[in-house]
């Protein structure tokens, strides 16, 4: 193990703050260059102070109000999930290196920063700030296409990330006047067991409940998903790449945080694998199939996070690890393809291995990555979260064994939308006649990082495995034994065998130029409508409610004036008879009122 | 006058060149041999050497295999008939509220 130099004067700062100061600085400075020297530079500074704590621990302590802000928890889950996002934020700052954008330079490096921030929050008051945060600079990225779609998407990702973020507070306020505690979860130290870690917020209150739910919007729970269809497809091309990285995998580090070992996150994230599986098989817009996949795998992550033993645990975080790496890496390629050819609509590509031989080669990594095929970084990753079911299912859950098979299913899944369908459509099938220039070499640049990345971490896993949270547990996996690897290529080869043996048939469904409806037409058609014959209704009814006060008060008026006006009743001669009655009748009534009061 | 296949190869980029036989229609048509028969040698593998899982049911020599073969073909039948009928709308559905997809 390398040691790297301490510096003592920067312990309490945390490595979110030289990448949102960076992103601050860039959204001032109107020249390109010196915004994209920031991109590149604030990750690595970033990278320098991840380095530096000696030990874990909670450093960056802010007292403010009243509050004890915790900016920097640098423990075992904290660890392995930041070290990402920084990699992460760095290859971004390479893919976007030949734009001239300032809000989306700005916007991304807010963006990653709040997000590792987030990460290091170490009390729910200062992770509702990043988490807010997270999702008012990341909208920038969707509205920075500059149409109308985008706008609207990003104006819906943006209202329901604030509700994510509501909910967060609602439920820390009522646990902390519940606990008198703004803890977020338990320190993830050194020789902790999974019981020890397991339900660090619980769902044992109201402000548990509400938390979770905060956490399953940014994560993509099912019903709570379709921001993520709707906004990443519609993001610029690097937007959509920065995109994959943070907000969702940020839930999943926050569910791990509070809510490791919580049963109902199996079953949930059981239903995360499977169901996009099916909209991924028909969608023509190849970066909404990504979007679906993504929401596939991050099925994978909560399932280890329910299942909550120290096996499963390491591998939701480093499925975490590699999944951010190799999405960005499909999200890369596909958006060198919109670069190009101006599209990513299945029906419309086909061949650009011709023109784009560079890419085309990343993104097959990227999709054997994604597949879990042996050697790539996806293939020791998943196997950690898949032998923790299955063992649990062998040892007292047999429940389980109805998961492992559901999350089986959705492996081959994986391999048809993201391991064949995006290459296979994109650069191969029926060639287009598409002749387009190669990518940008700062985008080959990127994209040939994160392959490598997923070869190497495929290989070397055992660097992989010392990062995760319970480094002692994974040093006794091996994921290369003959038994699994000829179980995962019966299933991927088989499964290549299916595609062939479809598309031979004619069974395999042409890619057409269409949409599928998914959740979100009850809010986009349904509640819309509703909402819209509501605001008629009330429309309606409140000029009927004028309409009717304006008769009562004209019935009123023509009353009074006819009564008190000089033609008036009042103003008539009356015979002193009749008022002799009624001052009799009038002082009757005072009399016996006053008789009454007595 | 040029032909138009020519003139479209020559916009063939130089690092694609040696791997245009990736186009090529007899190995299009010969990939179903090259997975079926690749299928059955890892399936033939679990007869030589019995694999053990934790799930007993994963250790039925081919499993896997049976697996990833129906369950691929389930997710595109599941996506083809059911998905693509029910949810399947034209490309400017979204467009009367100004949006799109």
């Amino acid at each position: 193990m390398i040691d790297f130099p301490h510096i003592e004067a920067l312990a309490d700062i945390s490595p979110a703050w030289p990448v949102i100061i960076g992103g601050l600085i860039a959204a001032a400075v109107p020249h390109h260059l010196v915004r994209k020297v920031l991109a590149l530079l604030a990750p690595v500074l970033a990278l320098v102070l991840w380095f530096n704590p000696v030990t874990i621990g909670t450093y960056g302590i802010i007292e403010f109000g009243g509050f004890t802000l915790e900016t920097f928890r640098y423990d075992n889950l904290s660890r392995i999930w930041s070290f990402v996002f920084i990699l992460a934020a760095f290859i971004n700052g390479l893919y976007g290196l030949h734009e001239r954008d300032r809000l989306a330079d700005a916007s991304g490096l807010i963006y990653s920063g709040a997000g590792l921030g987030a990460v290091f929050a170490g009390d729910l008051l200062s992770l509702f700030f990043f988490w807010e945060l997270t999702a008012i600079s990341s909208v920038f990225l969707i509205w920075g296409a500059r149409n109308n779609a985008a706008y609207k998407a990003g104006l819906r990702y943006l209202g329901i990330h604030i509700l994510s973020g509501v909910l967060l507070l609602a439920g820390a306020v009522i646990r902390a006047s519940e606990t008198g505690s703004w803890a977020f979860g338990e320190f993830w130290g050194e020789g902790m067991q999974g019981d020890q870690i397991a339900a660090g917020i619980g769902l044992d209150s109201l402000g548990g409940w509400l938390i979770f739910l905060a956490f399953g919007i940014k994560c993509a729970f099912p019903f709570m998903h379709n921001w993520l269809q709707d906004a990443y497809p519609k993001a610029t091309i690097t937007g959509a790449v920065v995109l994959s990285a943070f907000t969702t995998k940020l839930a999943v580090y926050a569910l791990a945080r509070g809510y490791a070992g919580t049963d109902i996150l199996i079953y949930i994230g059981a239903i995360m694998t499977a169901f996009p599986v099916f909209f991924a098989v028909v969608e023509n817009d190849l970066r909404k199939v990504l979007a679906y996949s993504l929401n596939n795998q991050l099925g994978f992550m909560v399932v280890g996070i329910g299942v909550g033993t120290e096996l499963a645990l390491n591998g939701a975080a480093a499925h975490a690890f590699v999944h951010i790496i190799y999405k960005a890496l499909l999200f890369m390629s596909m958006g060198a393809v919109l670069l190009r050819a101006g599209t990513v609509k299945a029906s419309e590509l086909g061949g650009l291995f011709k023109s784009m031989p560079a890419t085309s080669f990343f993104c097959l990594i990227g999709a054997a990555s994604i597949s879990a095929f042996p050697l790539f970084s996806g293939f020791v990753a998943k196997a950690l979260t898949l032998s923790a079911v299955a063992y649990e299912a062998s040892h007292g859950h047999p429940e389980l064994i109805v998961i492992w098979l559901v999350l089986v299913f959705a492996s081959a899944g994986v391999l048809e939308h993201s391991g064949i369908k995006i290459p296979y459509f994109a650069f191969f099938a029926h060639d287009r006649g598409l002749r387009v220039r190669e990518a940008p070499a700062n985008m080959l640049i990127a994209m040939g990082l994160a392959a490598l990345l997923c070869v190497f971490l495929g290989v070397n896993y055992g660097v992989l495995y010392t990062l995760v949270p319970f480094p002692e547990v994974a040093a006794q996996y091996e994921p290369y034994t003959f038994d699994h690897i000829v179980g995962q290529m019966q299933l991927l080869i088989a499964a290549m065998f299916a595609f062939t043996f479809l598309v031979r048939m004619g069974w395999y469904p042409d890619e057409k130029r269409s949409i599928n409806l998914d959740f979100d037409w009850v809010y986009r058609r349904f509640g819309d409508g509703a909402a819209r014959w509501g605001w008629a209704m009330f429309d309606r009814l409140s000029a009927a409610i004028t309409n009717l006060i304006a008769i009562a008060r004209d019935r009123f008026g023509n009353r009074m004036f006819e009564a008190f006006s000089p033609m008036g009743a009042l103003s008539r001669d009356i015979p002193s008879g009749l008022l002799a009655i009624w001052t009799s009748a009038l002082l009757a009534i005072v009399l016996l009122i006053a008789y009454i009061a007595r | 006058m040029s032909d138009p296949d020519n003139k479209k190869d020559e916009l063939v980029h130089p690092l694609a060149k040696p791997f245009l036989w990736l186009d090529a229609k007899w190995l299009k048509s010969s990939m179903i041999w090259v997975f079926g028969i690749l299928t059955l040698v890892f399936i033939a593998a679990d007869f030589l050497h019995t694999r053990h899982d934790y799930i007993h049911l994963a250790e039925i020599p081919g499993f896997y295999a049976y697996w990833g073969f129906g369950a691929f073909v389930l997710a595109v039948m599941i996506g083809w008939f059911v998905v693509r009928p029910l949810l399947e709308r034209p490309e400017d559905y979204w467009d009367e509220e100004g949006d799109h997809d």
